[in-house]
């Protein structure tokens, strides 16, 4: 197909440097501020693949996605706060424990199919944002959260000095979510999760069955997601219940949709542009400039969502394929013009 | 005893406003095949013209200021969803994914222009004096507004199931939710049937959100939030398209609701989750829904 043959070299060149540009002298990333954003977004860029896994390589349309982001991060901070078990083994029982969780939920929601499944998955998440929220049972202290105990945790990821290695590992986990989305997608059973998307009933004709390919596609989407929530409570510094809302569930979806679904670069550059974006846009908010303008108009630019709702809606009318979408349509009239 | 019973009517007061999202939401669904997630922005809508009419039109908030209120909150509530429907909605027709995505944007640029114009804090909404009153049955003090919420759905069910019955437009709706292709074919004009739809659901959640905004004691931005999820899981367990089947699955999921959690507080939500997973499993197309092959 459309690729780019000099795609590769230059990743393999900008990734590294992208490592050591906390180190490299002077320049912007040798900031803590910037390394924290940055730590962040490649959070959501490898979260927003997670998710593209789901929705745009398998076709299902999940609303509860967030819950095993959530469920992740809770579950380690449980863990090492009350010295349940040590940090890294916390990390690993945190994944493990979500993926039980994921198989449950799974195997009831994929009962149904489409419009449904999506409701399904929505309810489901909602019941963990309630009891995450609601402090049930009195281990989530609700609204608050849950700050990480930092003397339990080695002290290379405590404190504005070492911001870089948070940046370090997010980065990481980008790649490592790349590496594993992309063997995933170009596997045999990666084929069948493209089928499915495409056409269910031809896949059971075949004699596959569908029910177990998009349990799979779900359970791997949701064991990374757990990890990057653990990921995220060490960069973050705690754990919140707007982790578990459905609200970063619709902000994945627009993440993906905005860079373009199917494509796996596409969901990791929307992912980092959403979560800058959302950032930056709220920033501007504060700004002057918009005291000057009325009031009507300058009461919507300060939401962050207005300007991304909007977007959201005409590329979804107008501009199917997002970011990347247009790419490789730019690219397709470059090469049909030679 | 008392208890018990306030707790059930306040439940089936609470599974009133539930059937006011969810009978449009199903409807949407059952005809269109829509997962409308800009519901949850027309009874925000609803209420802010409710709130606009009765704090800013009228200055005395009695009987008639609120039937007011209900009235044109519902109507401004199913215009907006009309021009949504014909704006938006119409130029997607059998994307149905996209379809689910572009209400996902339209919920989320309503927010953000309700959040930026009047903040997110609530706002109170006047009621008539008789709101705190309350009824006795037996030894057990009832509010009054419960009995408001439940008559109000009442209504809105029987005019909606009338319509359905009786109106030319009502059997055409009814035969789209069957088989929507055939209806096509035979040269009827269902687009007119989904104009219709999006109105009548509009006005139900525009209604509702004047009342979801009494009951919660004011109106935000934010207050369609869980309506918008109970409504989508009431659809479920009552089953797609069918506007007994969400009546009876709204009365159940309210009054469990609230049983539960005077048990234990937040296990209504749990409860109800639990609920949703167990009619998946035995009774995948809901309460009283069809199969459709």
């Amino acid at each position: 197909m459309l690729r780019w043959r000099y795609s590769r070299p230059l990743l393999a060149i900008f990734i590294p440097l992208l490592f050591a540009a906390p180190l490299l002298g002077n320049n912007p990333l040798s900031h803590p501020g910037l390394q924290q954003t940055m730590a962040v977004a490649f959070l959501y860029g490898a979260l927003a693949l997670t998710y593209d896994l789901l929705f745009g390589f398998t076709g299902l349309l999940s609303f509860g996605h967030a819950l095993f982001f959530a469920s992740g991060m809770y579950l380690a901070v449980l863990f090492i706060n009350h010295d349940v078990l040590v940090w890294w083994l916390a990390v690993i029982a945190a994944v493990a424990i979500t993926t039980i969780l994921a198989i449950l939920i799974g195997s009831a929601s994929l009962r149904t199919g489409g419009i449904t499944f999506a409701m399904v998955t929505l309810a489901f998440a909602e019941a963990g944002h309630v009891i995450i929220s609601r402090n049930f049972g009195g281990l989530t202290n609700g609204e608050n959260g849950i700050a990480l105990n930092a003397d339990k945790v080695p002290s290379i990821f405590i404190g504005v000095f070492n911001t870089k290695n948070l940046f370090w590992i997010s980065l990481g986990t980008l790649v490592i979510v790349y590496f594993i989305t992309w063997w995933v997608t170009e596997s045999s059973a990666g084929r069948v999760f493209a089928a499915l998307r495409d056409n269910e009933t031809r896949v059971a004709v075949l004699g596959l069955k569908p029910a177990r390919f998009k349990l799979l596609s779900f359970v791997i989407a949701a064991s990374m997601a757990s990890f990057i929530g653990v990921v995220m409570l060490m960069v973050s510094g705690s754990a919140a219940p707007r982790f578990a809302s459905s609200d970063v569930t619709i902000a994945l979806l627009l993440m993906v949709i905005l860079g373009g679904a199917i494509t796996r670069w596409g969901a990791v550059i929307g992912g980092i542009i959403y979560s800058v974006a959302s950032t930056r846009l709220q920033d501007l908010s504060q700004s002057s400039a918009l005291h000057s303008v009325p009031k009507i108009i300058s009461g919507p630019l300060s939401e962050p969502t207005f300007i991304l709702g909007l977007l959201f809606i005409f590329v979804v009318m107008f501009a199917p394929g997002g970011l990347s979408g247009a790419y490789y349509h730019l690219r397709l009239k470059v090469i049909s013009k030679k | 005893m008392d208890t018990f019973l306030l707790i059930g009517i306040t439940g089936i007061g609470l599974g009133a406003l539930y059937f006011l999202v969810a009978s449009g939401l199903s409807l949407i669904y059952g005809l269109m095949g829509v997962l409308n997630f800009a519901h949850g922005s027309f009874l925000t809508v609803g209420a802010f013209v409710g709130l606009w009419f009765s704090s800013q039109v009228m200055h005395v908030s009695n009987t008639w200021t609120f039937i007011g209120a209900m009235v044109l909150g519902g109507l401004a509530a199913g215009l907006f969803a009309l021009l949504v429907e014909r704006i938006v909605i119409s130029r997607l027709y059998e994307r149905h994914i996209d379809q689910a995505l572009v209400t996902v944007g339209i919920a989320l640029v309503v927010g953000a222009v309700l959040a930026g114009w009047f903040g997110n804090d609530l706002r109170l909404l006047p009621t008539p004096a008789w709101f705190i009153n309350t009824v006795s049955i037996g030894s057990a003090h009832i509010p009054v507004d419960r009995f408001l919420y439940i008559g109000v759905a009442i209504i809105l069910l029987l005019a909606n199931t009338a319509l359905l019955r009786f109106s030319r437009i009502g059997l055409v709706i009814r035969a789209g939710v069957e088989n929507r292709q055939m209806v096509a074919a035979l040269g009827i004009n269902v687009r007119l049937a989904f104009s219709t739809v999006f109105f009548l659901g509009g006005f139900a959640a525009g209604v509702g959100g004047v009342l979801v905004s009494a009951y919660s004691n004011g109106v935000s931005p934010l207050i369609a939030g869980s309506y918008l999820i109970y409504g989508f899981i009431v659809v479920v367990i009552g089953g797609m398209g069918s506007v007994p089947g969400s009546f009876l699955a709204a009365m159940i999921i309210g009054v469990i609701k609230q049983y539960a959690n005077y048990y234990s507080p937040g296990l209504g939500d749990f409860v109800v989750v639990f609920l949703l997973a167990g009619v998946l499993l035995l009774r995948p197309q809901g309460l009283l829904g069809k199969v459709k092959s």
